[in-house]
């Protein structure tokens, strides 16, 4: 049984800890929202099946195109970033952040907070 | 705008051709999430324009509510014949869905837009939220196609 409360404190510590983070949401990989901190013009439901959408498809995209397994699906908008990441078996991680964050530095708290969220749903 | 001559309805085949173009193009699980999120916003939708939101009727009117809206006299998705309910799971037996049409017998085909349509209908009606399950399928030797709705916390 995962603990919604815990993944929820989890990633409130994440999003108001992490320097340009704006939000974060788990989601299940059938595009179902876990735990969510959004703002609040987003619609966590849609966001969620977006969210497994899309690593899905690159996913399917590192098949076919005979890109390997996928690490992460990075999308860079003039306001900022989305990354998906799998956070473990079925599940899936979307963190939002603004333009000002440093690449490096966010892949390796995403890193640090997947490691720590794929153990407490394992 | 209304189609004079051709009206409200669509072949199955074409609505199928959508389906499998998409499982071409997007793979299987991208394009299963997206029918499924597309069925709950249409039955979220239809519950909502059929006055039941948050009407928390019994399972027995609903089926009827929805065989009315989505079976024969409505837009003809599927046949809803019973809707159970036992702890905290709803049962509901649907037949004749769009997503079984045209598929050989014992394909692995599961309906994703038909649970949907019938998981947005029933978080809208009840205010609760459910995890959806397609746990039985007249593909695969049953009466019905199941779908069953466990709720979250």
């Amino acid at each position: 049984m995962i603990q919604t409360l815990t993944l929820n404190d989890v990633l409130q510590q994440f999003v108001s800890g992490t320097p340009n983070i704006q939000g974060a949401a788990l989601v299940s990989s059938d595009g179902l929202p876990l735990s969510s901190i959004l703002p609040a013009s987003m619609d966590e439901e849609r966001t969620a099946a977006m969210s497994a959408a899309m690593l899905s498809l690159g996913e399917r995209i590192g098949k076919e195109l005979s890109r390997g397994v996928i690490e992460r699906i990075f999308v860079e908008g003039d306001k900022g970033y989305s990354i998906m990441v799998g956070c473990g078996e079925d599940i899936v991680l979307l963190v939002l952040a603004d333009k000002q964050a440093k690449q490096g530095l966010l892949f390796l708290e995403i890193k640090r907070i997947t490691a720590k969220l794929a153990k407490m749903v394992a | 705008m209304k189609r004079e001559n051709l009206g409200d309805f669509v072949s199955i085949v074409c609505f199928k051709g959508v389906i499998t173009g998409m499982e071409d193009a997007l793979g299987e699980k991208a394009t299963a999430i997206a029918l499924i999120a597309a069925g709950r916003t249409r039955g979220k939708n239809l519950t909502n324009s059929l006055g039941l939101s948050g009407a928390k009727i019994s399972v027995e009117d609903i089926a009827s509510k929805l065989d009315r809206a989505l079976g024969t006299n409505g837009t003809r998705l599927c046949m809803v014949d019973k809707v159970e309910r036992t702890d905290d799971l709803l049962k509901v037996y649907t037949k004749e869905t769009v997503c079984s049409s045209g598929e050989e017998e014992g394909s692995p085909r599961k309906c994703t837009y038909t649970l949907g349509a019938v998981w947005g209908a029933l978080e809208n009606i009840y205010g609760q939220r459910y995890r959806g399950f397609h746990t039985e399928s007249v593909l695969r030797g049953g009466t019905h196609d199941v779908f069953e709705f466990k709720t979250l916390a």
